[in-house]
């Protein structure tokens, strides 16, 4: 893909914004729309294009790329009223970097596909400091000779670009990445938590299990949150709570066993009720700390 | 009183002949045409779609697989509430008797109720058995005033008729059934699979624990079933997979914990999975005897 590629972005969140920064930072064109105005506006400033609706941007795009929050916001952008689907032209190629039910892309997919326009789904880890640094992982569904196309535009986005497999690949592989690392998140917690109670000073044992064969990112990270009690910081748990539902559907679609998971998940739901939706996940610590306590 | 019947499937079928055997007129519609044969031979009407139902009838009810289906004939083209607009009777009361989310039947009974429809959740528990019976356990969310025209009708196909609450209860009521239930057979089939890798009788164990404190009606009528190794629905395992899921749903909405429920959803996923949906749920049994090395 050219630098003379016309580029479009909708989604202008925490994830969206330093994205197209980077895009236009590489050179390309990018035509950009946001439900509020003012969200675009730091972009437009940048050299964005400033467009009236998704189909705006659509029609001046070969490849438009997508960040957003739910499912349903994808489909609405996607194929709702002067949605993407009005506007692109065949040959051109969707690029949903949400993290959504990997039932949904595959729709998605299938209906673009009748206008002759492709899609790749291609959510990514990394959190926001990731997309700000160019330095994310794409986890990348759909066809080979589409992803070879926009592989070059991935390579500003991120450092890291697997193939997982076909359409909805990607979002499959993304619920893995969050089942693996909220379950792990869990286990740190259950593993300070049990510490503490026993009298022993939790920032030894962090280290401790660093040093070993427990060590993980998430141990580095959330447990070093958890230990210096900062809990307000960092991912948003809200997310992963949100994950966590297309998690247990698709266990639920496929008929397979997550014990720990479904564990996990009524933890991030106590997480939830305790109002903290909006805090770091390392919060599961805090639900641990929540026994004998009245609400 | 003269009474429309949608959705007419292994639990609807029965509950409508019951209704016509008690002497109520009854029209009747489903989606598929020969699905309605027996009723129309048992002395129903048949009904072009539900909102002619809605024009014929004094009362609706509808007993149909899943929320999509129930938002479907209550407010999609031709379902009740275009009935209403042209020319149903005011006042109509419409009962969903299928097993959906909570918030969805409290979504569906505030949009009805802007055509004039009073909507009442009376969610089932009792089975085919009971169906057929005229002997399940109906939970009912909604108006007094709904349940009070509802109730005759109800009574001819359930024997325990319950006003949980308003709108939503029934559904809610029926979830922490199903709550009962699926942790239920999952402890009995654990317990007596339990006894079995031990050597031990899981029929003398089951009678000891009949006299005690670990008495259920699970543990009576699921436990014998599992020693009959009798795994013929009964309540098929996937309809118990899909409403712990939307047990799971609920408490995700709600943020509350259910890690007991969550255990259970989780060995549904894996009866589904294991080519055990069309069984029992009892077949919970066969995938804990899996679990433990045995080839059953």
């Amino acid at each position: 893909m050219s630098l003379g590629a016309r580029l479009g972005f909708v989604g202008l969140g925490a994830m969206g914004r330093p994205m197209v920064l980077n895009l236009l930072r590489a050179g390309y064109t990018v035509s950009v729309w946001a439900r509020r105005p003012e969200v675009a506006q730091p972009l437009v400033e940048a050299g964005a294009l400033r467009c009236v609706s998704p189909v705006d941007v659509a029609r001046r795009s070969d490849v438009v790329f997508a960040s957003l929050t739910a499912s349903a916001d994808v489909e609405q952008i996607a194929l709702g009223s002067d949605g993407l689907i009005e506007g692109l032209a065949p040959g051109s190629i969707f690029v949903d970097m949400s993290s959504i039910a990997p039932t949904v892309t595959r729709s998605i997919a299938e209906r673009l596909s009748e206008r002759g326009v492709e899609m790749i789904d291609a959510p990514v880890s990394g959190g926001v400091q990731g997309a700000i640094d160019g330095a994310l992982v794409i986890m990348a569904g759909g066809k080979s000779e589409v992803l070879e196309r926009v592989r070059p535009l991935f390579s500003v986005l991120g450092k890291k670009v697997v193939h997982i497999g076909e359409t909805g690949a990607g979002q499959v592989a993304k619920l893995c990445n969050q089942m693996v690392m909220v379950n792990t998140i869990q286990a740190v917690a259950e593993a300070l938590h049990l510490a503490a109670a026993a009298g022993v000073d939790p920032a030894a044992v962090w280290q401790a299990l660093a040093g070993g064969s427990a060590a993980s990112r998430v141990l580095d990270v959330s447990g070093k949150r958890m230990v210096e009690r900062r809990f307000t910081e960092g991912m948003v748990a809200a997310s992963q709570h949100k994950d966590y539902g297309v998690l247990m559907n698709e266990a639920f679609r496929s008929g397979v066993l997550l014990p720990v998971a479904g564990q996990v998940w009524q933890q991030l739901n106590v997480l939830m009720g305790q109002g903290w939706g909006g805090d770091d996940t390392a919060n599961l610590l805090r639900v641990l700390e929540l026994r004998g306590k009245t609400p | 009183m003269k009474i429309g019947f949608i959705g007419l499937g292994i639990m609807g079928r029965p509950m409508a002949l019951n209704l016509l055997k008690a002497g109520f007129e009854v029209d009747v519609w489903a989606r598929r045409a020969d699905a309605m044969r027996p009723l129309l031979e048992a002395g129903a009407m048949a009904a072009q779609h539900p909102a002619a139902l809605a024009i014929s009838s004094d009362l609706v009810i509808s007993m149909v697989s899943d929320a999509p289906d129930v938002r479907e004939v209550m407010l999609g083209e031709n379902g009740v509430s275009s009935g209403v607009s042209a020319g149903a009777k005011a006042g109509l009361v419409a009962v969903d008797m299928s097993t959906i989310l909570p918030t969805t039947a409290r979504q569906i009974a505030s949009e009805l109720k802007d055509f004039g429809v009073d909507f009442l959740d009376a969610p089932v528990s009792g089975g085919e058995a009971g169906a057929i019976a005229g002997t399940l356990s109906i939970m009912v969310g909604g108006s007094k005033a709904a349940f009070a025209t509802a109730h005759p009708v109800l009574a001819c196909m359930g024997k325990n008729i319950v006003h949980v609450g308003d709108s939503g209860a029934g559904q809610v009521a029926k979830a922490a059934n199903q709550i009962v239930t699926g942790v239920g057979v999952l402890t009995v089939a654990e317990a007596l699979n339990f006894a079995g890798q031990n050597g031990v009788d899981p029929a003398g164990v089951r009678e000891a624990l009949m006299e005690g404190f670990a008495r259920s009606k699970i543990l009576e009528n699921h436990g014998q079933r599992m020693l009959d190794r009798n795994f013929k629905p009964g309540f098929k395992s996937w309809m118990h997979q899909k409403d712990m899921n939307i047990v799971m749903q609920s408490a995700q909405e709600l943020g509350v914990s259910l890690p007991a429920a969550a255990v259970a959803a989780q060995m549904f996923n894996a009866m589904v999975g294991a080519g055990l949906g069309e069984d029992d749920s009892v077949a919970m049994l066969k995938l804990l005897e899996r679990l433990s090395g045995e080839e059953k």
